[in-house]
């Protein structure tokens, strides 16, 4: 791949992840598109994973074998994800230990295109005062609308925003609980595309569930959302949490696709921050210092 | 009577509309359509041979497709006889007529939803040609209906079926990236159905402020 | 066609707009949310809330406010300024917190806009004065240029069939008018090309002359119109896509992109308005509806107040009365006080219909909030002003409310026309002396829950008694919100200390019978104020160190005691040194 679409170092050189290992035939060739590129990948039966760009030789859905991928794309294998990246990528990729943890289950629950930016969409990810509008009934209700002071940070040891105490009064709070209640949240935005929540799990106080949202940037406005969840939860079924957060996501989706514009603008007087987007500031500010310029419209000089 | 129910579904949330325009009970069976893809699965193939949501069971009787649906519950449960007017043959023909028409906005304004959110793979410009081609129609039929004050599809004080099987995938449509903002009176007529007592939304659709 | 912004443009038509709608425009790139109030007022506003950029054609238009579909934010008819936070029910939004608005005129069955105008609007002269007939518009994917190329050569009859003799009146940049002539019949059509985007574009037609047979003649221009419009959009096809115009959106007050910590009071900016109407609002008060001399008056909230200076210098504070949505004037009733220091005197004697006023743009230190589950208002007297606004916004919204009003007979309830409108909400409490008050009010009171509220304007001896009562039948003292229409405690301003102020780097010496205010204002600082007398909270400020001497009745019990504010047009300092954070 000699001219890239994309010229943005800062997201060239991200891992991006193509998708949930749960959603890939072993032996089967997948395409999708990163950065405005053809991309195609897959898994061997032996489990290894491969990505590489688009090739006539090699079209979808045809039988993948190792020793027929000629231009191979870095592979990263973690969180349930299988990640690539067009330029030259980190070592590692941010922690995420809930995953890895025995006694819960990871539910990938779906991926969908949502024709907005990435940082518009992990910018909702992070928003909790449009519960009781977007998610009437479900994680918020009028007239519950209050949103609390808390606390923002950019942690300099791991690069990431974390928002914590944050507390919103949900009348359903997840599928497992019944009634309204206080929840306490966390938030964590560990990659430009990336962010998690840890909500109060309504089986066990002392721990939380996570829900993740890895956003694959098909291009400047056009993404793929990977989301799921992983939590301690022993009375749902897999699809019955599936089909929550799908319900969740669909209701923000005509939200975010009337954004406009549909890139996230980073400069400060672009919109009107109140003191319940303290999170969304420390994002963008972050994206700036970052350098990052595509999928923004980056505050002028 | 319990319906096979996908939350994300247009043509699933034309019955659960309807249902709770008439107030009646359910049971909603939710199929894993997306990714699960259970409505191909062999056991729900024998409910549905044509691997389609929604399907009802009412009374052991089994039905598929949505507009089918519709007519079945409005002739057994609407007492009141306005949702489908069967003692008039003129309306009645026309309800027909935009209940086989909502069936092409589901062939092209669905269709080409499904391209974008869930990557199904079709040709998405064909798609959207097509639902474009449609909503014209719908607009011109819509505005010269207003100019009278006619508020629905089809003449008449009081919304049909055909009002309840044609909106969803209109109201959908942007998520396929077909725009309404040049179909102004299907915007009103949006705005009219939303305010139907009894209205429910669905993920994707919002209710509307309540009218003057 | 040359993008020229000046230009007024056709963007809608009239009957696009039936009630409770929000039309989605656009010109020249601009998307523009389009809205009619129930007033009849028609908005356009840029398509964008300027909280996190939502389309305002996805919100809901509930006829006097539009509400944003994301966050609940909701803004004012006419001046698209927000009145509600719901994240932060218990704060007033920032005054300045403004959709961006466009020109708006209707006329002629249209609505017209232009992006930048210079001057006002002038319909095509042969609109003027006729009963003209706007046709339905029909939307093109062509570039406006080539779409009024083509427009000259648009044919029609005008009996609806057949053919006529068309001739091309005039060509302007932004339409076509053509005569029609068959037989003996004849009409004018001007056909506007509505410059949507660099690619799109509306062919909208009207008649100079309502047909007799309207309904026939639009399906002819209908017909003819596509026919015309597939011409367009073939030629268009032929050439490459032009690309979508991109629009620069203005930049928010830099005051609000920073994240203030509660809303700052806004610009001292005076403005002037005539007395448009003056009358009898019940006995001993004067009901007033003020109206901008020019241009819109600001944006309000419920409890809001707004200093009005008098033709005889004197300066009083007066609470609008406004339902949610009337922004064309600002309505408050002002009471003949018999010992009054001149001002009501002033206003009830000397101040007439058609005098100027000078006041300032209103401020509110009287929130309301809406998240309540239930709200208790309860007004004494001229109290009842700011809880007009209150009681009209709850009733509006449909939120649960009642308003507990204590007058002297009926013929002292004030606004009785606005007081009908609130049903069964409303309960008088008439002719009750300070005993019976009290037992009234404790009945009220007495069914204290979570997330029940209470707001208490009135006379100071009947505001300290509804305090307490609340206080001892268990109301949280957040729960409980007051507005002092005065200060009537005696003010100590014997004592001398010091104030240093943190940010400016500055101490000042404040001597016996002067306040901090006065030489804080004297030394060159910004600091707010309104009715100087310890009551309205605009003088409000932080104290980082010492010990304040609170003399003001704006602080509730808890504030006070926490020494972290200080109203500063009264109350002075226990200790030596008082640390401000200005
Ligand atoms: N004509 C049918 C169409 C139903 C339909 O397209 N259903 C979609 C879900 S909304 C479906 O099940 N699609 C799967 C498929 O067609 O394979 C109806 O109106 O019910
Ligand atoms: S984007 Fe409109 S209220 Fe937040
Ligand atoms: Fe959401």
């Amino acid at each position: 791949m000699t001219e890239l679409k994309c010229t943005d170092p800062v997201i060239l050189n991200q891992w991006h992840p193509l998708s949930s290992i749960d959603e890939i035939t072993p032996g089967l060739i997948h395409s999708t598109m990163l950065l405005e590129e053809n991309i195609s990948y897959g898994m061997d039966t032996d489990g290894n994973a491969y990505a590489w760009p688009f090739d006539n030789q090699l079209p979808t859905r045809s039988r993948l074998t190792s020793k027929t991928v000629r231009n191979p794309l870095p592979i990263h294998i973690a969180h349930g994800y299988v990640w690539t990246s067009l330029g030259e990528p980190p070592e590692t990729l941010f922690s995420f230990e809930e995953y890895y943890e025995a006694d819960r289950i990871n539910v990938p629950t779906g991926v969908f295109g949502v024709n907005v930016s990435a940082g518009r969409a992990v910018e909702n990810f992070l928003d909790m005062s449009h519960f009781p509008y977007v998610h009437t009934g479900i994680l918020g209700e009028e007239p519950h609308t209050e949103v609390k002071e808390y606390a923002v940070e950019v942690s300099e040891t791991r690069d990431e925003v974390l928002a914590t105490q944050c507390q919103f009064y949900q009348p359903k709070a997840a599928l497992a609980s019944e009634g309204g209640a206080m929840v306490d949240y966390t938030y964590r935005v560990p990659h430009v595309n990336c962010a998690l929540l840890y909500k109060s799990s309504p089986n066990d106080a002392s721990r939380s569930d996570v829900i993740y949202m890895f956003l694959q940037p098909m291009s400047q406005d056009w993404v793929r959302a990977h989301t799921g969840m992983c939590v301690i939860d022993e009375d749902n079924t897999y699809e019955s949490i599936r089909y929550f957060q799908q319900v969740i996501f669909g209701q923000d989706k005509p939200i975010l696709e009337n954004q406009y514009p549909k890139r996230l603008p980073l400069d400060p007087r672009s919109e009107t921050p109140i003191r319940a987007d303290k999170t969304a500031i420390a994002f963008r500010r972050w994206l700036s210092r970052k350098g990052l310029r595509y999928g923004v419209i980056p505050a002028a000089a | 009577m319990k319906l096979y129910d996908y939350e994300l579904s247009g043509n699933c949330f034309k019955i659960r509309l309807f249902l709770n325009i008439l107030g009646i009970e359910y049971e909603s069976q939710t199929v894993d359509f997306y990714p699960g893809l259970e409505h191909k699965s062999p056991e729900f193939l024998q409910l549905n041979p044509l691997g389609q949501l929604p399907v009802i069971e009412d009374e052991g009787k089994v039905l598929r497709d949505a507009q089918a649906i519709l007519t079945y519950l409005a002739v057994k449960y609407d007492a009141s006889g306005l949702w489908y007017p069967v003692s008039d043959p003129g309306r009645l023909g026309e309800v027909a007529q935009w209940l086989a028409f909502a069936d092409g906005i589901t062939g092209t304004a669905s269709a080409a939803r499904l391209h974008d959110g869930l990557f199904y793979e079709l040709d998405v410009e064909a798609a959207r040609a097509g639902a474009h081609r449609l909503f014209r129609i719908l607009d011109e039929h819509l505005w010269f209906a207003e100019r009278v004050g006619r508020d629905w599809l089809v003449p008449g004080d009081h919304p049909t079926i055909a009002d309840i099987a044609c909106f969803p995938y209109v109201a959908l449509s942007e998520e396929g990236g077909i725009y309404r903002q040049g179909y102004p009176a299907i915007r009103r007529w949006c705005d009219r159905v939303k305010r139907i007592q009894g209205f429910v939304g669905m993920s994707g659709i919002f209710t509307t402020s309540h009218a003057a | 066609m040359t993008t020229d912004l000046t230009t007024w443009h056709p963007i809608a038509s009239s009957t696009d707009l039936p009630m409770r709608h929000i039309y989605h425009g656009q010109l020249w790139g601009r998307e523009m949310a389009v809205w009619r109030a129930d007033d009849g007022h028609v908005n356009v506003w840029e398509n964008r809330c300027l909280h996190r950029g939502v389309r305002l054609t996805v919100g809901l238009n509930e006829g006097r406010e539009l509400r944003c579909l994301y966050h609940g934010w909701r803004y004012a008819n006419r001046t698209a300024g927000c009145t509600y936070i719901p994240a932060h029910p218990a704060d007033a939004p920032a005054r300045t917190i403004c959709n961006n608005t466009y020109s708006a005129v209707e006329s002629h069955g249209l609505v017209w806009s232009a992006v930048d105008p210079i001057g006002e609007f002038e319909a095509p002269a042969v609109l003027n004065g006729n009963d003209v007939l706007a046709l339905r518009p029909i939307p093109v994917k062509a570039a406006p240029d080539i779409a009024l190329k083509h427009a000259k050569s648009y044919r029609f009859s005008p009996i609806g069939e057949g053919c006529a003799d068309v001739t091309l009146v005039e060509e302007t940049d932004n339409h076509v008018q053509l005569h029609a002539k068959q037989d003996q019949s004849k009409a004018t059509l001007l056909l506007f090309v509505q410059p949507v985007d660099a690619g799109r574009s509306i062919l909208r037609g009207v008649l100079t002359d309502q047909p007799a047979d309207a309904g026939n003649i639009l399906r002819h221009h209908n017909r003819r119109m596509q026919a015309l419009r597939d011409v367009i959009e073939a030629e268009a096809t032929m050439l490459p896509v032009p690309e979508p115009i991109e629009v620069q959106f203005s930049k928010v007050d830099e005051e609000l992109a920073k994240m203030p910590a509660r809303a700052k009071s806004g610009p001292k900016a005076e403005l002037r308005v005539s007395v448009a109407h003056k009358w009898d609002a019940s006995e001993g008060v004067a009901g007033f509806r003020l109206e901008a001399l020019n241009g819109q008056l600001p944006t309000f909230q419920p409890g809001a107040h707004i200093d009005l200076h008098m033709p005889n210098g004197m300066s009083r504070q007066y609470s609008l009365t406004n339902a949610p949505g009337e922004t064309d004037f600002y309505r408050i009733g002002v009471k003949r006080e018999p010992d009054s220091r001149g001002g009501s005197e002033c206003m009830h004697n000397a101040v007439q219909a058609g005098d100027v006023l000078a006041i300032s743009a209103p401020r509110n230190n009287f929130p309301l909030r809406r998240d309540a589950l239930k709200t208790i208002l309860v007004a004494g007297g001229i109290g009842i002003t700011p809880m007009l606004a209150m009681a009209q916004t709850l009733h509006v919204q449909g939120l649960g409310y009642e308003l507990h009003y204590f007058a002297q007979s009926e013929a002292h309830l004030s606004f009785p026309d606005v007081l009908k409108t609130f049903g069964s909400n409303l309960i008088p409490h008439i002719g009750l002396d300070p005993a019976s008050t009290g037992g009234a009010l404790k009945e009220l009171l007495s069914g204290y829950d979570y997330a029940h509220h209470l707001y208490i304007c009135g006379p100071g001896p009947m505001l300290e008694a509804t305090r307490k009562i609340a206080a001892e039948a268990g109301w949280p003292e957040d729960a409980v919100h007051f507005e002092y229409f005065k200060n009537t405690k005696e003010i100590d301003d014997s004592s001398t200390f010091e104030v240093a102020l943190a940010r400016s780097a500055l101490t000042l010496q404040v001597p016996a019978g002067r306040t901090i205010l006065e030489i804080l204002q004297e030394n060159g600082i910004e600091a707010p104020s309104s009715c100087e007398q310890g009551a309205c909270g605009t003088c409000l400020t932080t104290v980082i160190e010492g010990e304040p001497d609170h003399q003001d009745v704006y602080l509730s019990d808890s504030e006070k005691a926490s020494n972290q504010k200080i109203i500063t047009c009264v109350s002075r300092a226990k200790s030596k040194r008082l640390v401000l954070d200005i």
